[in-house]
Parts: C-alpha cells; structure tokens; sequence
C-alpha cells in the first residue's frame, strides 16, 4: 500500500498538469472537430514529459536542487530572468484558468452562477496552501482526480465504432472539413497542454518536498511511469468521448458543460456526478500546482527559502508569491474574462517557452558534479535530443501557427 | 579540504544557491565582491580575492546597469562560507544575517501575523 500511495506526486502532477482545465478543454476541442487523429501527439507529449520529469526528479533527488535554481544556475541571471518572468506569466494564466474551472464545474453542480464560486474558490485554494500538508494535499486531490475515469468507462457505455475511432488515430486522417495549418496548430496547443513546464517545476519541487535522495530513484521511476501514462489515457477518453458524440452532430466545445455532454448522454446523472467531481479535483489539483509552481519558480530563481515543509513563517517571502498569485488571478476572473480563452492561450505560450527549461534540465542530468554515478544513460541523451528537436520546432511554430489560423478558428 | 580544485567564479559561484549552517537557503549569489589581498580595495594589476557575496539589488544593476552605493548593498562575508559544492553553504545562520532583511521584515510584520503562519506543517494536524 506504501508503495502505492507513493506514486501519489506522480498522479498529482499528473492529474493536475495533464488533465487539467488546459487539456479537458484541448482535448474535447480536437476531439470534437478532427476525431482522434491527434491522438499520437498525445502519446508524443508523454513519452516527452515521462522523460523529462524523470530527469528533473532524478537530478532533485541525487542533488537537492530543483528545477528554477538549475535553470539559473545553467543559464545565468539573464536568460533565467527572462525565462521566470515569462514562466511566471504562464502559470498564472493557467492558475486563473484552473481558478476559473472549479469555478465553472461548481456552477455546473449547483447553478449558482460562476463569479459567485470564484473568489470561494481562491480562498479554498489558499488555505489548502497555507495550512495542509504536502502529503495529503496530493494524495486528497490525486486520488479524487482519479474520477475522471469516468471519462472512459462513458466511452464504453457508449459502444462507439472501435475500428473507426482505430482508422482515425492510425494512420492520422484529419477530417477534410479542417485546413492544415489549423490541425498543426492543435497539435502544438495539445503538445503544450502535454508538456507544460510547470508539471517539471512541481514534480522536481515535490520531491524535495517530500525529501527523495538517491535511495528514491525507483519511487521517482514509479511516479513518473504511472502518472503520465494514466493521464495521457484520462485525456485520450476525453477526446475519444467528444469525438464519438459531438464530432458527428457536429458541435464545436466552447463550455465546459458540453465537454461533459457524451458523460451525461452515456451515463446518465449519476456517471455525471462522478465526472463532475473528478473535474473539480483536477481543477483544484491544478490550481494548487500552478500556484505552488509560481511561489517555487521565483522562489528558486532567486534563492529565497521555498516549501510547504517549512513553517510559513520561515518561507514569508514564498507564501507573499502564492498569495499574490491567487489575488491576480481571481482578480483576472472578476473581469468576467472566459477561462476557456484564457486557458487556450496559456496552452499554446507553454509550447513556446519549453525548450528555456528543458535545455537546462537535459544539460545538469549529464553534469557528474551534481549527479555523480547517476548521470543520464546514452538512450536518455539520445532520446532527450530527439526530443529538444521537437521541443525547439514547436515552440518556433506556435506564434506563427496562432497567428496564421487565428487561434484556431 | 586539503585537495586543491580549480573553482570558475562564473560557472561555480555565480547564481549558485547560498544555503546557510542549518541547510535553509538564503539568496543566490547575484554577484561577487573583490577585494586586495590585505582586504583594502581591489587595485588593478595586483592580486584579488573574493571578499564577500553581494545580494539583492547587485541583481539588478548586473542585469540593467546602474550602480547602487557600494556600502548600501547587502553582503555575506567570504570568511563565513564554510563549503562550495552544487550550492555554497555556509557557517552561520540565517537569522545573523543582515542580507536576509526582507525575509525576516515579512515574517514578523505579515506571514508571522497571519493564523496558522507559524504552525509546522509536518506536525500532525
């Protein structure tokens, strides 16, 4: 059962950096205009991010220091600046964004309206930041972001075509309908949406949290290996639940009550109470590991002391971080701004700020200095430059791409 | 250690993490003070060690330029660090530092005041 519950960092990150609002909504997206076709750009982003959060938690774990003091540290006060301020930027966007989800999902639950629920839900963020410990945070909203298997036990409900959702995924065959340079703007959104570097900052984070050492590479190894892959899964069903219902009547996602429509349809009330509750854990799980994430990356970059493990008292300047974090964020909500939009945005700028933490990371796990025996193995490396390659042609395409299609429209 | 190892200011010191006696950070160095080797200022042509590790606003004109007075910038003597490894630790405690004001300003005028802001979150609870 330890062992078990020892992959909770593992599905929390997961949990609340791949299905998160940012990929619920992506997912459903893409599902609903080009079927499972883009479904191997799932599959991409977490073979990327397995590799890369492994190599972030193997390099907290043998040296002690996480991600933003090794980004510094690697590429200097300025570039690192650069990189925190617009990491910094990102994170909140998708805080507000995820802020805005438990928002929008207890609407959904209790149709009092939104704006009512979003300050209620800053403050609930909050305190859990304040006051709850690491270990339970993660297990509470890991666990309970589990739900969302709902997803695909409604997409068996749904007895969908297998063959044809087979055809679409393999090889690709977007929908005619779609031009080509909007299918590659997807792709890069759900790339992003897979390899958020904010997942990085969290799981390398966490395991100082939780104070891993070398001992605990094969828990790291566990985590990363179960986490990813299950919330790849989680977000493949989101995508094949649209792309069973709402692809053929033709509905375009813009609200988060139609991404649960195929669950409603498929299972009735009580499915959807399930999926609905799993939504508001990812959210919260989500909004929890943005708003840690943007306290341990200013936190990191300047050498300020960090954690929940320590009193808050003894990380003041951390916890100020956090707590201006929610005020902005629920400050952004109150404009009545959509949460959806602004989680499409914060998707698609993740993809353009990748390679400014992912160069470091690659860079320190093969520096024997910090890592003594437990520097990256030859496939490592070659499937870690595979993978800058990828990283770097994403995040030069994704303004452009945007530009080019719109946002996608 | 007695064992002589060649240490690059820019790739070991600089923007390394500074950790105080009880392992709790404090600051990264921003930037290095060099002093003569009797302690007096720095004179070209003759030889320079570190003096001390300046934090804080030398962030900031390292990054945009500008000068702050020298006095005026928060420092961490060099005679206080104890060990340089993959972060620069140090033999005296952050509360004995003047460079960790900020910290201590906020923890007992804002975080310190708040409830619970002292609570230990690994006790039970």
């Amino acid at each position: 059962m330890k062992k078990v519950m020892g992959a909770a960092l593992g599905i929390l990150t997961a949990i609340g950096g791949f299905v998160d609002i940012g990929d619920l909504v992506t997912n459903a997206v893409v599902g609903s205009r080009f079927g499972l076709s883009l479904a191997w750009v799932v599959a991409v982003g977490v073979v990327g991010i397995c590799l890369f959060a492994s190599m972030a938690g193997r390099v907290a774990a043998v040296s002690g220091r996480a991600t933003f003091e090794i980004v510094r540290e690697r590429l200097g006060p300025r570039v690192a600046g650069a990189n925190v301020v617009a990491s910094f930027a990102i994170t909140l966007l998708t805080l507000t964004a995820e802020i805005g989800g438990i928002a929008l999902a207890l609407h959904l639950a209790s149709s009092v309206e939104p704006r009512l629920w979003i300050p209620v839900a800053g403050l609930a963020v909050w305190l859990v930041l304040w006051r709850v410990k690491f270990e339970v945070m993660e297990n509470v909203a890991g666990l309970m972001g589990l739900l969302l298997v709902g997803f695909a036990v409604a997409l068996f409900l749904l007895g969908p075509d297998w063959g044809e959702l087979l055809r679409q995924a393999v090889p690709p065959s977007p929908p005619g309908t779609e031009h080509a340079a909007t299918y590659w703007y997807y792709a890069v959104a759900l790339f992003g949406a897979a390899m958020t570097p904010y997942e990085v900052f969290f799981f390398s984070s966490g395991a100082v949290e939780e104070r891993w050492t070398a001992k605990d590479l094969a828990t790291n190894r566990i985590n990363v290996l179960i986490g990813f892959p299950l919330g790849g899964l989680l977000s493949l069903s989101i995508a094949a639940c649209a792309a069973v219902v709402l692809l053929p009547a033709g509905i375009e996602v813009s609200a988060l009550s139609q991404i649960v429509l195929p669950v409603a349809q498929a299972g009735g009330p009580l499915l959807l109470a399930v999926v609905i509750v799993g939504i508001v854990a990812a959210t919260f799980g989500a909004a929890l590991e943005t708003a840690l994430s943007s306290g341990y990356s200013v936190a990191q970059y300047l050498g300020w002391s960090w954690g929940k493990f320590r009193r808050p008292a003894h990380a003041a300047r951390f916890h100020v971080t956090m707590i201006l974090a929610v005020l902005l964020g629920v400050g952004i909500l109150m404009t009545s701004v959509d949460p959806v939009m602004v989680t499409e945005m914060s998707v698609v700028f993740s993809a353009v700020a990748l390679p400014l933490t992912y160069v470091p990371i690659l860079v320190v796990a093969n520096d024997p200095q910090y890592m003594g025996r437990y520097v990256n193995g030859r496939f490592v490396n070659a499937l870690g430059t595979v993978y800058l390659v990828i990283v770097v042609a994403a995040a030069l395409a994704a303004v452009p791409l945007m530009i080019a299609t719109g946002a996608g429209s | 250690m007695t064992r002589e190892r060649i240490v690059d200011a820019r790739l070991h010191l600089l923007s390394r993490q500074v950790l105080d006696a009880d392992g709790e950070p404090v600051r990264a160095v921003d930037d290095l003070e060099l002093t003569g080797p009797d302690g007096q200022e720095a004179r070209p042509g003759e030889a320079v060690r570190v003096g001390a590790i300046l934090v804080g606003p030398s962030l900031f004109t390292r990054l945009f330029g500008g000068a702050v007075l020298a006095s005026r910038l928060p420092r961490i003597a060099w005679s206080d660090v104890a060990h340089v490894g993959t972060a620069i630790e140090l033999s005296v405690r952050s509360d004995e530092l003047d460079a960790d004001w900020v910290e201590l300003w906020l923890r007992d005028h804002l975080v310190g005041r708040i409830p619970g802001g002292r609570h230990d979150p690994e006790a039970d609870g």
